[in-house]
């Protein structure tokens, strides 16, 4: 992935899908970042909006002549958007909280993508059709909403995506899959 | 809501908008302790790495999301 700033004129210009190509090495540095603030914030929700916020001064955006520099404008963003949303929870921040982040475009493991493809084939019914309808949501849709759909009960559909998950796990240990990916899917 | 139910909620990439657009958190992660957010945070990084293996395009459920909301 290199250089994320390769994205940023296309960005500026209101091309969503330069922004797309942004995200897929933005994201996970992104989040990454927010580790300190994952017990003050939901993490989920700053980064959403960082990112919203992010496309919206794109078109101001200037390099300082290093690489990443829209990706380090998003983590200033997010880490700023966290800083605010935990003082409005009056939860008590380190002021170096978040600036210590190493911001390294992501790059996909072709081996994992291939074996989490393989192992998601080898799921019972149910657990597909939950896992199925999160990825189908693509987040625009509660889980309430998904489980209606699939004639499952709220919980019933969380048990269903929880199997799923750790289904995939063991599938993924069996493939030999680095633990430390293992133990943050929850296996 | 059990507390592993709570963590699977919470660690999924839907959010609800606000009136004035903004993006609100998930309920679920308010009714988590410290323990519970911190492996809701360590499960949705897993989650998107997975997300984007099984996407055609490479794209997690986040990044589909904000894509969806641009404004």
């Amino acid at each position: 992935m290199g250089d994320l700033d390769i994205h940023a004129a296309a960005i500026g210009a209101g091309d969503s899908e330069a922004f797309a190509h942004f995200l897929k090495g933005a994201e996970r540095p992104l989040r990454l970042s927010l580790t300190s603030f994952a017990t003050s914030v939901d993490v989920e929700a700053v980064l959403q909006e960082a990112l919203l916020r992010l496309w919206q001064v794109a078109p101001r955006f200037e390099s300082d002549g290093r690489p990443n520099g829209l990706l380090r404008l998003a983590a200033r963003i997010a880490r700023n958007l966290a800083i605010d949303a935990a003082r409005r929870r009056r939860v008590v921040v380190d002021d170096g909280a978040g600036e210590e982040a190493v911001l390294e475009p992501a790059v996909p493991d072709p081996l994992l993508r291939a074996l989490i493809v393989h192992c998601r084939e080898a799921l019972p019914s149910k657990p597909a059709l939950a896992l199925t309808a999160r990825l189908d949501a693509a987040g625009g849709e509660a889980d309430p909403i998904l489980a209606a759909r699939l004639g499952m009960q709220p919980n019933t559909f969380l048990q269903n995506f929880t199997r799923a998950r750790r289904l995939l796990a063991e599938c993924l240990r069996k493939g030999g899959v680095d633990p430390t990916y293992l133990a943050e899917l929850g296996a | 809501m059990t507390r592993e139910a709570l963590i699977e909620r919470a660690a999924g990439a839907h959010r609800e908008q606000r009136g004035d657009s903004t993006i609100a958190d998930a309920p679920a992660w308010h009714d988590l302790d410290d323990a519970g957010r911190t492996l809701a945070h360590q499960r949705a990084i897993a989650l998107r790495e997975m997300e984007a293996a099984l996407d055609g395009e490479g794209l997690s459920t986040t990044a589909r999301a904000v894509l969806a909301r641009l404004r």
